[in-house]
C-alpha cells in the first residue's frame, strides 16, 4: 500500500480533529460518544478519500466535520429511532418572535453556570450552529457546508437557537440531565 | 439590550463558558491506528460482502483456534479440563482485541521497525523476517495472548489474503509441521529453533505450506 496515501490523508485531516472532537463532543454530550464517532468519521473520511485520490479536496475541516455531523445524527437515530422519522421543521421550531423577553443578564455568574445545561437542551439543529459559530468560530459559508444548507438558513436558525437560548435563561428551572462536563 | 446586542454578547458568553475542545491523545492514537489498518489490505476488501466486524470476528475465531491447540501444546492437563473454558476466555479476549483497527499494533514491512517493537512487551524478542522478494510482505506485528500468556504476533500478505503469525518460546524439542483445516482456515503449527510457531489463513494449503517453509528456514537459521 501506499504510505504517501495515508500521509496526504493525515496532514489534511488530523488537524481538524480537535474542531471534529468538539462538535461530535457538545452534540453528543459525553466523552466516549464522542471519541467513537471521530473515529468512525476519520475512517470514513479516508474510505472516500482514497476514491477520490489526486482530486482536490478544499477545505478538509469542513468536510470532517460534515462527517462528523452525519455520524452523531445516525448514532442519535440508532439510539432514538423514534426521532429518527421526525424531520427538522424550521417553522415548527421557529417559535415566533420574541419580542417582549425579560432582560437576561449575561455578566451573572449563576446565568452563565446554566448556560451548558441550556445548550444540551437544544434540538441537534440548533445545538450545531451554536458549536459550529459560537464555539468554534467558523463563518457562515464553512457552517452551510458543513450543515448543507444555504447561509441564510445558517443565519435564521442561529437567531432563533440563540432566542431559545435566551428564554431558557430566563425562566431558569427547565433544566434537563444532559450536561457538559469541561474536559 | 438591542437583540443584535444581546445575541453578540450570549455568543461571547458561551465561548467563554464552553471553549472549543482538545482530542485526547488516545483518539488521535485510534484515529491513525484505523487509518493505517484501513490502508494496509486493499486485498481484504475482497474477502466477502462482509462487514469489518464480521472479518473481524471472523479473524478472532481463527485466532482463537490457534490459541486453543497453542495452549494445548503444553497445557494439556488444561485443555481436557476446560478447553471449551480456556476457548471462550481466548475468544473474548480476542474479539476484544480485534475489533476494527486492533489487526496490528505496529504497521511496518520493515522487520528492523517490527521486531524491536516487541521489545519491553513480551520476555522474548521473536525472530521477524519480511519474505516481500517471495511474495509474502511483512504488514505488521502485534501483541495478544494466547495460552495464557502475552505472545507475538505477526501479519504477512498474500495477495487478497492476510496471514497470522503467532509464535513464542517452545518448551522443550522439536515438532511437525502439522496442518488442519478449520471452517475454511488452514493451520500449520511446527516448533523449531526454540519457538512453537502457528500460522493461519485462508490462503490455499500449497501457498501457505510454501511460506511456512520459508518462515521455518528463516528460524532455524536465526536460532544458531
Amino acid at each position: 500500500m501506499e504510505s504517501s496515501e495515508v500521509e496526504r490523508f493525515e496532514a489534511i485531516v488530523l488537524p481538524h480533529l480537535d474542531a471534529a472532537y468538539t462538535l461530535a463532543r457538545y452534540l453528543t454530550g459525553n466523552t466516549e460518544d464522542a471519541q467513537d464517532i471521530v473515529q468512525d468519521a476519520a475512517l470514513r473520511a479516508f474510505k472516500y478519500f482514497r476514491g477520490f485520490r489526486g482530486t482536490e479536496l478544499g477545505d478538509g475541516r469542513a468536510w470532517l466535520l460534515t462527517i462528523v455531523r452525519n455520524s452523531v445524527r445516525t448514532w442519535r437515530q440508532r439510539r432514538h429511532p423514534e426521532s429518527a422519522d421526525t424531520a427538522f421543521d424550521e417553522e415548527q421550531h421557529s417559535d415566533g418572535i420574541a419580542g417582549d423577553d425579560p432582560a437576561v443578564n449575561l455578566d451573572r455568574q449563576e446565568t452563565r453556570a446554566r448556560l451548558g445545561e441550556a445548550l444540551a437542551q437544544l434540538p441537534d439543529e440548533f445545538r450545531e450552529v451554536i458549536v459550529l459559530r459560537d464555539i468554534q468560530d467558523l463563518s457562515y459559508q464553512v457552517i452551510s457546508e458543513v450543515i448543507g444548507a444555504p447561509e441564510g438558513t445558517v443565519m435564521s436558525r442561529l437567531h432563533r437557537a440563540r432566542q431559545r437560548l435566551r428564554r431558557m435563561l430566563v425562566h431558569g428551572g427547565k433544566t434537563g440531565e444532559r450536561s457538559y462536563d469541561r474536559d | 439590550m438591542t437583540e443584535t446586542e444581546f445575541e453578540r454578547r450570549l455568543s461571547a458568553a458561551i465561548r467563554e463558558e464552553m471553549p472549543p475542545l482538545r482530542a485526547p491523545e488516545e483518539l488521535r492514537q485510534r484515529v491513525r491506528a484505523a487509518i493505517h489498518n484501513a490502508a494496509t489490505p486493499t486485498r481484504w476488501k475482497r474477502w466477502g460482502p462482509y462487514s469489518n466486524q464480521t472479518r473481524w470476528l471472523a479473524l478472532a475465531a481463527s485466532l482463537a483456534l490457534v490459541a486453543l491447540g497453542g495452549s494445548a501444546g503444553y497445557q494439556v492437563a488444561a485443555r481436557r479440563a476446560g478447553e471449551g473454558a480456556l476457548a471462550d476466555q481466548v475468544l473474548a479476549s480476542h474479539v476484544r482485541s480485534l475489533m476494527p483497527g486492533h489487526l496490528t499494533d505496529v504497521v511496518s514491512s520493515d522487520q528492523h521497525t517490527v521486531k524491536p517493537w516487541f521489545n519491553g512487551k513480551l520476555d522474548y524478542s521473536p525472530p521477524v523476517a519480511d519474505f516481500k522478494a517471495q511474495g509474502f510482505p511483512l504488514i505488521g506485528g502485534r501483541l495478544d495472548y494466547v495460552g495464557g500468556r502475552p505472545v507475538a504476533a505477526l501479519v504477512y500478505g498474500r495477495r487478497q489474503h492476510v496471514i497470522n503469525v503467532l509464535l513464542w518460546p517452545a518448551i522443550a524439542g522439536t515438532a511437525g509441521p502439522s496442518d488442519r483445516t478449520r471452517q475454511g482456515y488452514h493451520l500449520l503449527h511446527w516448533t523449531a529453533g526454540d519457538y512453537t510457531c502457528w500460522v493461519v489463513s485462508d490462503l490455499g494449503l500449497p501457498e501457505l505450506q510454501e511460506f511456512a517453509g520459508l518462515l521455518r528456514a528463516d528460524q532455524t537459521r536465526s536460532s544458531r
